[in-house]
Protein backbone atom coordinates (compact mmCIF):
# COMPACT_ATOMS: atom_id res chain seq x y z
CA UNK A 1 0.00 0.00 0.00
CA UNK A 2 2.75 3.09 0.89
CA UNK A 3 4.19 1.72 -2.14
CA UNK A 4 1.35 2.55 -4.17
CA UNK A 5 1.63 6.21 -2.38
CA UNK A 6 5.57 6.34 -3.67
CA UNK A 7 4.38 4.94 -7.26
CA UNK A 8 1.82 7.79 -6.83
CA UNK A 9 4.43 10.31 -6.26
CA UNK A 10 7.03 8.41 -9.08
CA UNK A 11 4.76 8.98 -11.61
CA UNK A 12 5.95 12.78 -13.27
CA UNK A 13 2.06 13.55 -14.38
CA UNK A 14 0.61 12.00 -10.93
CA UNK A 15 3.13 13.65 -8.89
CA UNK A 16 2.12 17.07 -10.53
CA UNK A 17 -1.60 16.76 -9.82
CA UNK A 18 -1.20 15.51 -6.60
CA UNK A 19 1.38 18.72 -5.50
CA UNK A 20 -0.83 20.75 -7.04
CA UNK A 21 -3.80 19.72 -5.26
CA UNK A 22 -1.71 19.67 -1.85
CA UNK A 23 -0.28 23.28 -2.23
CA UNK A 24 -3.96 24.42 -3.17
CA UNK A 25 -4.66 22.65 0.23
CA UNK A 26 -2.06 24.62 1.63
CA UNK A 27 -3.61 27.90 0.41
CA UNK A 28 -6.69 27.63 1.55
CA UNK A 29 -5.81 26.80 5.03
CA UNK A 30 -3.62 29.85 5.23
CA UNK A 31 -6.42 31.84 4.06
CA UNK A 32 -8.93 30.33 7.08
CA UNK A 33 -5.95 32.07 9.40
CA UNK A 34 -5.42 35.70 7.96
CA UNK A 35 -7.60 37.93 9.29
CA UNK A 36 -10.61 39.93 8.00
CA UNK A 37 -9.33 43.78 8.45
CA UNK A 38 -11.63 45.36 11.31
CA UNK A 39 -11.24 42.58 13.45
CA UNK A 40 -9.51 42.43 16.75
CA UNK A 41 -7.35 39.69 16.57
CA UNK A 42 -6.31 39.72 20.20
CA UNK A 43 -9.13 39.41 20.72
CA UNK A 44 -10.78 37.09 18.60
CA UNK A 45 -8.38 35.08 19.76
CA UNK A 46 -8.88 35.59 23.74
CA UNK A 47 -12.79 34.56 23.12
CA UNK A 48 -12.37 31.54 20.94
CA UNK A 49 -9.95 30.03 24.15
CA UNK A 50 -12.29 31.14 26.23
CA UNK A 51 -14.81 29.27 24.70
CA UNK A 52 -15.77 25.68 25.77
CA UNK A 53 -16.64 23.26 23.13
CA UNK A 54 -18.53 24.74 19.93
CA UNK A 55 -21.21 27.27 19.47
CA UNK A 56 -24.35 25.38 19.07
CA UNK A 57 -26.39 27.26 16.42
CA UNK A 58 -23.36 28.00 14.10
CA UNK A 59 -21.46 24.99 14.93
CA UNK A 60 -22.16 22.71 11.47
CA UNK A 61 -21.18 26.22 9.47
CA UNK A 62 -18.21 26.23 11.77
CA UNK A 63 -17.45 23.02 11.33
CA UNK A 64 -17.71 23.51 6.88
CA UNK A 65 -15.09 26.63 7.20
CA UNK A 66 -12.74 24.49 8.86
CA UNK A 67 -12.93 26.62 12.53
CA UNK A 68 -12.59 29.79 9.86
CA UNK A 69 -15.79 31.07 11.27
CA UNK A 70 -15.03 31.77 14.61
CA UNK A 71 -11.75 33.53 13.98
CA UNK A 72 -13.54 35.72 11.47
CA UNK A 73 -10.53 35.46 9.07
CA UNK A 74 -10.67 36.15 5.58
CA UNK A 75 -12.40 32.46 4.23
CA UNK A 76 -14.60 32.87 6.92
CA UNK A 77 -17.52 31.40 4.76
CA UNK A 78 -15.41 28.74 3.76
CA UNK A 79 -17.01 26.96 0.86
CA UNK A 80 -20.36 26.73 2.17
CA UNK A 81 -21.86 29.54 -0.37
CA UNK A 82 -20.75 27.54 -3.28
CA UNK A 83 -22.31 24.69 -2.04
CA UNK A 84 -25.70 26.07 -1.21
CA UNK A 85 -25.60 27.56 -4.45
CA UNK A 86 -24.65 24.74 -6.71
CA UNK A 87 -27.69 22.56 -4.56
CA UNK A 88 -30.05 25.54 -5.60
CA UNK A 89 -29.34 26.06 -9.30
CA UNK A 90 -29.54 22.35 -9.31
CA UNK A 91 -33.30 22.20 -7.32
CA UNK A 92 -34.07 25.38 -9.71
CA UNK A 93 -33.71 22.90 -12.51
CA UNK A 94 -37.15 21.02 -11.61
CA UNK A 95 -38.57 24.55 -11.32
CA UNK A 96 -37.07 26.72 -13.99
CA UNK A 97 -37.47 25.35 -17.70
CA UNK A 98 -34.47 27.27 -18.85
CA UNK A 99 -31.81 25.45 -16.87
CA UNK A 100 -33.57 22.36 -17.47
CA UNK A 101 -32.60 22.95 -21.42
CA UNK A 102 -28.99 24.51 -20.65
CA UNK A 103 -28.28 21.58 -18.65
CA UNK A 104 -29.62 18.97 -21.52
CA UNK A 105 -27.54 21.43 -24.14
CA UNK A 106 -24.20 19.68 -23.21
CA UNK A 107 -20.93 21.58 -22.41
CA UNK A 108 -21.83 24.72 -23.16
CA UNK A 109 -25.30 25.11 -21.47
CA UNK A 110 -23.69 23.37 -18.17
CA UNK A 111 -20.84 26.32 -18.71
CA UNK A 112 -23.62 28.79 -18.52
CA UNK A 113 -25.24 26.84 -15.52
CA UNK A 114 -21.86 26.92 -13.93
CA UNK A 115 -21.95 30.45 -14.66
CA UNK A 116 -25.10 30.93 -12.70
CA UNK A 117 -23.94 29.20 -10.30
CA UNK A 118 -21.37 31.30 -9.41
CA UNK A 119 -22.86 34.58 -9.89
CA UNK A 120 -25.55 33.14 -6.90
CA UNK A 121 -22.28 32.34 -4.81
CA UNK A 122 -21.70 35.89 -4.82
CA UNK A 123 -24.66 37.62 -3.47
CA UNK A 124 -25.09 34.42 -1.29
CA UNK A 125 -21.42 35.10 0.11
CA UNK A 126 -22.76 39.26 0.53
CA UNK A 127 -25.99 37.55 2.32
CA UNK A 128 -23.79 35.16 4.45
CA UNK A 129 -21.10 37.56 5.41
CA UNK A 130 -23.29 40.52 5.99
CA UNK A 131 -25.26 37.68 8.55
CA UNK A 132 -22.27 37.02 10.27
CA UNK A 133 -20.51 40.63 10.65
CA UNK A 134 -24.12 41.46 12.28
CA UNK A 135 -23.85 38.23 14.85
CA UNK A 136 -20.20 39.25 15.45
CA UNK A 137 -21.17 43.17 15.87
CA UNK A 138 -23.42 42.38 18.48
CA UNK A 139 -21.71 39.97 20.52
CA UNK A 140 -23.91 37.20 19.80
CA UNK A 141 -20.98 35.21 18.48
CA UNK A 142 -19.13 34.85 21.65
CA UNK A 143 -22.25 35.45 24.34
CA UNK A 144 -19.74 35.46 27.19
CA UNK A 145 -16.97 37.33 25.70
CA UNK A 146 -16.27 40.92 27.36
CA UNK A 147 -14.03 42.25 24.92
CA UNK A 148 -15.61 43.44 20.88
CA UNK A 149 -14.70 41.21 18.33
CA UNK A 150 -14.86 44.50 15.71
CA UNK A 151 -14.23 47.32 17.69
CA UNK A 152 -14.71 50.25 14.94
CA UNK A 153 -17.81 49.75 13.71
CA UNK A 154 -18.49 52.18 11.01
CA UNK A 155 -19.99 51.92 7.63
CA UNK A 156 -16.97 51.42 6.08
CA UNK A 157 -15.27 48.97 8.24
CA UNK A 158 -18.52 46.88 8.09
CA UNK A 159 -18.14 47.45 4.22
CA UNK A 160 -15.17 46.84 3.98
CA UNK A 161 -15.34 43.18 5.81
CA UNK A 162 -18.26 42.33 3.82
CA UNK A 163 -16.30 42.68 0.49
CA UNK A 164 -13.23 41.06 1.82
CA UNK A 165 -15.24 37.94 2.95
CA UNK A 166 -17.09 37.93 -0.65
CA UNK A 167 -13.53 38.30 -2.05
CA UNK A 168 -12.50 35.51 0.32
CA UNK A 169 -15.44 32.95 -1.23
CA UNK A 170 -14.89 33.63 -4.74
CA UNK A 171 -10.92 32.48 -4.10
CA UNK A 172 -12.04 29.86 -2.59
CA UNK A 173 -14.59 29.09 -5.18
CA UNK A 174 -11.55 29.38 -7.72
CA UNK A 175 -9.29 27.38 -5.79
CA UNK A 176 -11.87 24.55 -6.14
CA UNK A 177 -12.23 24.61 -9.38
CA UNK A 178 -8.58 24.50 -10.03
CA UNK A 179 -8.33 21.64 -7.84
CA UNK A 180 -11.47 20.07 -9.80
CA UNK A 181 -9.25 21.24 -13.75
CA UNK A 182 -5.96 20.30 -12.50
CA UNK A 183 -5.34 18.53 -9.68
CA UNK A 184 -7.21 15.36 -8.52
CA UNK A 185 -10.91 14.25 -7.37
CA UNK A 186 -13.51 17.10 -6.85
CA UNK A 187 -12.46 20.05 -5.78
CA UNK A 188 -15.38 21.55 -3.84
CA UNK A 189 -15.67 18.11 -1.53
CA UNK A 190 -11.79 17.80 -0.88
CA UNK A 191 -11.71 21.59 0.54
CA UNK A 192 -14.72 20.73 2.33
CA UNK A 193 -12.60 17.47 3.53
CA UNK A 194 -10.25 20.03 4.11
CA UNK A 195 -11.92 22.06 6.65
CA UNK A 196 -13.69 18.89 8.66
CA UNK A 197 -10.02 17.04 8.70
CA UNK A 198 -8.73 20.51 10.28
CA UNK A 199 -11.19 20.47 13.22
CA UNK A 200 -10.62 16.71 14.01
CA UNK A 201 -7.70 16.87 15.76
CA UNK A 202 -8.74 19.00 18.47
CA UNK A 203 -12.57 17.58 18.64
CA UNK A 204 -10.52 14.14 19.62
CA UNK A 205 -8.48 16.28 22.43
CA UNK A 206 -11.01 17.46 23.69
CA UNK A 207 -13.04 14.16 24.01
CA UNK A 208 -9.95 12.47 25.17
CA UNK A 209 -9.30 15.25 27.80
CA UNK A 210 -13.18 15.60 28.95
CA UNK A 211 -14.19 13.40 32.30
CA UNK A 212 -13.97 9.45 31.55
CA UNK A 213 -11.99 10.54 28.53
CA UNK A 214 -10.34 7.54 27.48
CA UNK A 215 -13.36 5.51 27.71
CA UNK A 216 -15.35 8.14 25.93
CA UNK A 217 -12.28 8.21 23.21
CA UNK A 218 -12.46 4.37 22.35
CA UNK A 219 -16.14 4.50 22.42
CA UNK A 220 -16.05 7.20 19.90
CA UNK A 221 -13.35 5.61 17.86
CA UNK A 222 -15.38 2.81 17.39
CA UNK A 223 -17.96 4.15 16.56
CA UNK A 224 -16.41 6.04 13.72
CA UNK A 225 -14.40 3.42 12.77
CA UNK A 226 -17.99 1.00 12.24
CA UNK A 227 -19.79 4.17 10.72
CA UNK A 228 -16.87 4.12 7.96
CA UNK A 229 -16.93 0.30 7.73
CA UNK A 230 -21.14 0.40 7.22
CA UNK A 231 -20.59 3.57 4.85
CA UNK A 232 -17.59 1.83 2.86
CA UNK A 233 -19.93 -1.20 2.54
CA UNK A 234 -23.05 0.68 1.49
CA UNK A 235 -20.86 3.00 -1.07
CA UNK A 236 -19.64 -0.05 -3.13
CA UNK A 237 -22.55 -2.07 -3.28
CA UNK A 238 -24.33 -1.80 -6.40
CA UNK A 239 -27.62 -2.66 -7.58
CA UNK A 240 -26.85 -4.00 -11.58
CA UNK A 241 -29.35 -3.98 -14.06
CA UNK A 242 -28.07 -6.19 -16.79
CA UNK A 243 -27.91 -3.91 -20.73
CA UNK A 244 -27.59 -6.06 -23.99
CA UNK A 245 -25.93 -4.15 -26.69
CA UNK A 246 -26.97 -5.62 -29.80
CA UNK A 247 -24.89 -6.01 -32.65
CA UNK A 248 -24.84 -3.59 -35.38
CA UNK A 249 -22.54 -2.44 -38.35
CA UNK A 250 -20.87 0.45 -39.00
CA UNK A 251 -19.54 0.94 -41.67
CA UNK A 252 -16.94 -1.89 -42.29
CA UNK A 253 -16.84 -2.13 -38.32
CA UNK A 254 -18.77 -4.31 -36.13
CA UNK A 255 -20.21 -2.35 -32.96
CA UNK A 256 -21.53 -3.89 -29.85
CA UNK A 257 -22.75 -6.72 -28.74
CA UNK A 258 -21.31 -7.01 -26.04
CA UNK A 259 -23.05 -7.15 -22.17
CA UNK A 260 -22.71 -5.10 -19.08
CA UNK A 261 -25.03 -3.54 -16.59
CA UNK A 262 -26.21 0.18 -15.20
CA UNK A 263 -24.41 0.11 -11.85
CA UNK A 264 -26.99 1.84 -9.55
CA UNK A 265 -25.67 2.89 -5.91
CA UNK A 266 -27.93 2.35 -2.68
CA UNK A 267 -27.61 5.70 -2.30
CA UNK A 268 -27.01 7.46 -5.40
CA UNK A 269 -28.04 10.66 -3.61
CA UNK A 270 -24.46 10.98 -1.56
CA UNK A 271 -24.28 13.29 0.97
CA UNK A 272 -26.15 16.51 -0.41
CA UNK A 273 -29.55 15.03 1.56
CA UNK A 274 -27.58 15.40 5.19
CA UNK A 275 -26.30 18.05 3.80
CA UNK A 276 -29.06 20.53 3.00
CA UNK A 277 -31.16 18.93 5.86
CA UNK A 278 -28.49 20.16 8.31
CA UNK A 279 -28.52 23.51 6.94
CA UNK A 280 -32.38 23.55 6.24
CA UNK A 281 -32.27 22.83 10.24
CA UNK A 282 -30.06 25.57 11.46
CA UNK A 283 -32.28 28.21 9.60
CA UNK A 284 -34.49 28.17 13.01
CA UNK A 285 -31.74 28.13 14.92
CA UNK A 286 -30.09 31.16 12.86
CA UNK A 287 -33.42 33.49 13.27
CA UNK A 288 -33.88 32.49 16.95
CA UNK A 289 -30.32 33.99 17.27
CA UNK A 290 -31.98 37.56 15.53
CA UNK A 291 -35.40 37.63 18.17
CA UNK A 292 -35.27 38.78 21.45
CA UNK A 293 -33.74 35.82 23.45
CA UNK A 294 -36.45 35.83 26.15
CA UNK A 295 -39.46 36.16 23.85
CA UNK A 296 -41.50 33.03 23.82
CA UNK A 297 -41.14 31.81 20.13
CA UNK A 298 -37.07 32.52 20.87
CA UNK A 299 -36.78 29.72 23.73
CA UNK A 300 -39.46 27.04 22.11
CA UNK A 301 -37.22 27.45 18.92
CA UNK A 302 -34.65 26.61 20.76
CA UNK A 303 -35.44 23.92 22.92
CA UNK A 304 -37.48 22.34 20.82
CA UNK A 305 -36.20 22.70 16.88
CA UNK A 306 -32.65 24.18 17.40
CA UNK A 307 -31.54 21.75 20.27
CA UNK A 308 -29.77 18.41 18.04
CA UNK A 309 -31.20 16.30 20.86
CA UNK A 310 -34.62 17.90 20.91
CA UNK A 311 -37.15 14.45 19.50
CA UNK A 312 -38.44 17.24 17.13
CA UNK A 313 -35.57 17.78 16.09
CA UNK A 314 -34.28 14.68 15.42
CA UNK A 315 -37.88 14.06 13.50
CA UNK A 316 -37.42 16.87 11.20
CA UNK A 317 -34.23 15.93 10.80
CA UNK A 318 -35.19 12.38 9.45
CA UNK A 319 -38.05 13.36 7.45
CA UNK A 320 -35.84 15.99 5.37
CA UNK A 321 -33.01 13.58 4.83
CA UNK A 322 -35.04 10.50 3.57
CA UNK A 323 -36.94 13.42 1.49
CA UNK A 324 -34.26 15.16 0.14
CA UNK A 325 -32.30 11.60 -0.93
CA UNK A 326 -35.50 10.87 -3.11
CA UNK A 327 -35.51 14.39 -4.26
CA UNK A 328 -31.96 14.36 -5.46
CA UNK A 329 -32.28 11.14 -6.87
CA UNK A 330 -35.16 12.36 -9.10
CA UNK A 331 -33.25 15.03 -10.44
CA UNK A 332 -29.42 13.50 -10.89
CA UNK A 333 -30.96 10.24 -12.46
CA UNK A 334 -33.36 10.41 -15.21
CA UNK A 335 -35.14 6.89 -16.11
CA UNK A 336 -36.13 8.20 -19.61
CA UNK A 337 -32.88 9.84 -20.54
CA UNK A 338 -30.75 6.67 -19.59
CA UNK A 339 -33.44 4.67 -21.44
CA UNK A 340 -33.02 6.92 -24.47
CA UNK A 341 -29.15 6.95 -24.32
CA UNK A 342 -29.83 3.18 -24.32
CA UNK A 343 -32.19 3.36 -27.07
CA UNK A 344 -30.07 4.98 -29.48
CA UNK A 345 -26.89 3.09 -29.07
CA UNK A 346 -29.03 -0.48 -29.35
CA UNK A 347 -28.83 -1.65 -26.12
CA UNK A 348 -31.85 -3.31 -23.96
CA UNK A 349 -32.36 -4.74 -21.02
CA UNK A 350 -33.00 -8.40 -21.41
CA UNK A 351 -36.97 -8.60 -20.80
CA UNK A 352 -38.12 -5.30 -21.12
CA UNK A 353 -38.82 -3.49 -23.82
CA UNK A 354 -37.06 0.08 -25.04
CA UNK A 355 -38.24 3.40 -24.54
CA UNK A 356 -41.11 3.91 -22.11
CA UNK A 357 -41.22 0.48 -20.89
CA UNK A 358 -37.20 0.31 -19.98
CA UNK A 359 -37.92 4.08 -18.39
CA UNK A 360 -40.68 2.72 -16.26
CA UNK A 361 -38.81 -0.61 -15.17
CA UNK A 362 -35.63 1.69 -14.04
CA UNK A 363 -38.10 3.80 -12.41
CA UNK A 364 -39.11 0.71 -10.69
CA UNK A 365 -36.16 0.09 -9.63
CA UNK A 366 -34.54 3.30 -8.65
CA UNK A 367 -37.87 4.12 -6.58
CA UNK A 368 -37.65 0.61 -4.80
CA UNK A 369 -33.82 0.95 -4.13
CA UNK A 370 -33.74 4.42 -2.83
CA UNK A 371 -36.24 3.33 -0.10
CA UNK A 372 -33.19 1.42 1.82
CA UNK A 373 -30.65 4.00 0.88
CA UNK A 374 -32.48 7.18 2.38
CA UNK A 375 -33.03 5.27 5.82
CA UNK A 376 -29.26 4.38 5.58
CA UNK A 377 -28.67 8.04 5.04
CA UNK A 378 -30.29 8.79 7.73
CA UNK A 379 -29.58 6.17 10.14
CA UNK A 380 -25.73 7.58 9.18
CA UNK A 381 -26.53 11.09 10.16
CA UNK A 382 -28.05 9.98 13.19
CA UNK A 383 -26.27 7.29 15.36
CA UNK A 384 -23.14 9.17 15.58
CA UNK A 385 -25.31 11.81 17.21
CA UNK A 386 -27.68 9.75 19.36
CA UNK A 387 -23.98 7.72 20.63
CA UNK A 388 -22.48 11.16 21.61
CA UNK A 389 -25.56 12.93 22.96
CA UNK A 390 -25.77 9.08 25.32
CA UNK A 391 -21.65 9.76 26.32
CA UNK A 392 -22.47 13.63 26.80
CA UNK A 393 -19.46 14.70 24.70
CA UNK A 394 -21.73 17.06 22.92
CA UNK A 395 -23.27 16.44 19.67
CA UNK A 396 -21.78 19.15 17.72
CA UNK A 397 -18.40 17.74 17.81
CA UNK A 398 -17.23 16.99 14.01
CA UNK A 399 -18.10 13.37 13.96
CA UNK A 400 -21.59 13.84 13.37
CA UNK A 401 -22.99 11.44 10.97
CA UNK A 402 -22.62 14.55 8.35
CA UNK A 403 -19.19 14.69 8.46
CA UNK A 404 -17.99 11.24 8.52
CA UNK A 405 -20.23 10.53 5.11
CA UNK A 406 -18.33 13.30 3.51
CA UNK A 407 -14.79 12.55 4.71
CA UNK A 408 -15.66 9.15 4.04
CA UNK A 409 -17.11 9.72 0.43
CA UNK A 410 -14.81 12.00 -0.68
CA UNK A 411 -11.85 9.48 0.60
CA UNK A 412 -13.01 6.72 -1.23
CA UNK A 413 -13.57 9.09 -4.43
CA UNK A 414 -10.03 10.41 -4.24
CA UNK A 415 -8.37 7.40 -4.06
CA UNK A 416 -10.67 5.92 -6.76
CA UNK A 417 -9.19 8.66 -8.79
CA UNK A 418 -5.76 8.17 -7.99
CA UNK A 419 -5.71 4.89 -8.71
CA UNK A 420 -7.73 5.30 -11.65
CA UNK A 421 -5.12 6.89 -12.81
CA UNK A 422 -2.06 4.92 -11.73
CA UNK A 423 -3.78 1.82 -13.36
CA UNK A 424 -3.59 4.01 -16.44
CA UNK A 425 -0.31 3.24 -16.37
CA UNK A 426 -0.33 -0.37 -16.09
CA UNK A 427 0.67 -0.32 -12.11
CA UNK A 428 -0.96 -1.82 -9.34
CA UNK A 429 -2.89 0.46 -7.49
CA UNK A 430 -3.41 0.88 -3.41
CA UNK A 431 -6.86 -1.68 -3.93
CA UNK A 432 -5.89 -5.05 -4.85
CA UNK B 1 -57.18 -10.95 0.99
CA UNK B 2 -54.92 -8.22 0.13
CA UNK B 3 -51.71 -9.86 1.76
CA UNK B 4 -51.63 -13.47 -0.04
CA UNK B 5 -52.45 -11.75 -3.29
CA UNK B 6 -49.57 -9.17 -2.91
CA UNK B 7 -47.12 -11.83 -1.47
CA UNK B 8 -47.85 -13.87 -5.10
CA UNK B 9 -47.28 -10.61 -6.30
CA UNK B 10 -44.37 -9.96 -4.83
CA UNK B 11 -43.04 -13.69 -5.54
CA UNK B 12 -44.03 -13.39 -9.51
CA UNK B 13 -42.14 -9.95 -9.07
CA UNK B 14 -38.48 -11.37 -7.59
CA UNK B 15 -38.69 -14.02 -9.77
CA UNK B 16 -37.65 -13.15 -13.26
CA UNK B 17 -35.10 -9.68 -13.59
CA UNK B 18 -37.87 -8.58 -16.47
CA UNK B 19 -40.66 -8.44 -13.75
CA UNK B 20 -42.90 -5.13 -14.47
CA UNK B 21 -43.82 -2.73 -12.12
CA UNK B 22 -46.80 -3.64 -10.46
CA UNK B 23 -49.73 -1.66 -12.36
CA UNK B 24 -52.25 -3.76 -10.67
CA UNK B 25 -51.54 -1.92 -7.10
CA UNK B 26 -54.41 1.01 -7.34
CA UNK B 27 -56.85 -2.03 -6.67
CA UNK B 28 -55.14 -2.62 -2.91
CA UNK B 29 -55.73 -1.03 0.43
CA UNK B 30 -53.58 1.40 1.71
CA UNK B 31 -51.71 -1.21 3.77
CA UNK B 32 -51.76 -3.60 1.37
CA UNK B 33 -49.58 -0.95 -1.14
CA UNK B 34 -47.19 -0.28 1.99
CA UNK B 35 -46.67 -4.00 2.21
CA UNK B 36 -46.43 -4.44 -1.28
CA UNK B 37 -43.93 -1.67 -1.37
CA UNK B 38 -41.98 -3.18 1.38
CA UNK B 39 -41.98 -6.51 -0.59
CA UNK B 40 -40.47 -5.03 -3.73
CA UNK B 41 -37.82 -3.12 -1.52
CA UNK B 42 -36.77 -6.32 -0.38
CA UNK B 43 -36.68 -8.54 -3.49
CA UNK B 44 -34.62 -5.55 -5.11
CA UNK B 45 -32.21 -5.54 -2.17
CA UNK B 46 -31.49 -8.68 -2.88
CA UNK B 47 -30.27 -8.74 -6.12
CA UNK B 48 -27.70 -5.56 -4.69
CA UNK B 49 -24.34 -6.98 -5.53
CA UNK B 50 -22.17 -6.46 -1.91
CA UNK B 51 -18.50 -5.73 -1.66
CA UNK B 52 -16.75 -9.02 -0.46
CA UNK B 53 -14.97 -9.33 2.79
CA UNK B 54 -11.47 -8.50 1.65
CA UNK B 55 -12.63 -5.79 -0.50
CA UNK B 56 -14.47 -4.36 2.57
CA UNK B 57 -11.41 -4.23 4.40
CA UNK B 58 -8.95 -2.96 1.56
CA UNK B 59 -11.50 0.33 1.36
CA UNK B 60 -12.27 0.65 4.65
CA UNK B 61 -8.31 1.00 5.64
CA UNK B 62 -7.41 2.91 2.15
CA UNK B 63 -10.01 5.13 3.85
CA UNK B 64 -8.62 4.92 6.79
CA UNK B 65 -4.65 5.72 6.05
CA UNK B 66 -5.91 8.50 3.14
CA UNK B 67 -8.52 10.48 6.08
CA UNK B 68 -5.09 10.23 8.62
CA UNK B 69 -2.34 11.43 6.02
CA UNK B 70 -4.74 14.30 5.16
CA UNK B 71 -5.28 14.89 8.37
CA UNK B 72 -2.29 14.57 9.85
CA UNK B 73 -0.89 17.18 7.37
CA UNK B 74 -3.64 19.88 7.72
CA UNK B 75 -2.93 19.66 11.29
CA UNK B 76 1.16 19.92 11.02
CA UNK B 77 -0.27 22.97 8.25
CA UNK B 78 -2.50 24.70 10.99
CA UNK B 79 0.25 24.83 13.59
CA UNK B 80 2.56 26.19 11.57
CA UNK B 81 0.58 29.12 9.77
CA UNK B 82 -1.22 29.65 13.46
CA UNK B 83 2.20 30.43 14.95
CA UNK B 84 2.87 32.55 11.89
CA UNK B 85 -0.35 34.15 12.10
CA UNK B 86 -0.20 35.08 16.24
CA UNK B 87 3.24 36.09 15.40
CA UNK B 88 2.45 39.00 12.50
CA UNK B 89 -0.92 39.48 13.74
CA UNK B 90 -0.69 38.91 17.73
CA UNK B 91 1.50 42.33 17.93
Amino acid sequence: MLSAFVRAFRTPDLRRKLLFTISIMVIFRVGSFIPTPGVDYGNVQQCVASMDGTNDLLGLVNLFSGGALLQLSVFALGIMPYITASIITQLLRVVIPRFEALHKEGQQGTAQLTQYTRYMTIGLAILQSTTVITVARNNLLFPECPVPLIPDDSVTTIVLMVITMTAGTALIMWLGELISERGIGNGMSLLIFTSIAATFPGAMWSIAGGENGLTNFVIVMLVILLVIALVVFVEQSQRRIPVQYAKRMVGRKMYGGSSTYIPIKINMAGIIPVIFASSLLAIPGLAAQFGDQTAGWVIWLSTYVAAPEAPLHIALYLVLIIFFAYFYTAITFNPDEVADNMKKYGGFIPGIRAGRPTAEYLDYVISRITAPGSVYLAFVALIPLLVFIWLGVGANIPFGGASILIVVGVGLETVKQIESQLQQRHYEGFLR
Amino acid sequence: MSESAGAAAAGAEGAGDGSRPGDRTSRRGIFGRIALFVRQVFAELKKVVRPTRSELITYTTVVLVFVAVVMAFVTVIDLGIGLATGWIFGG
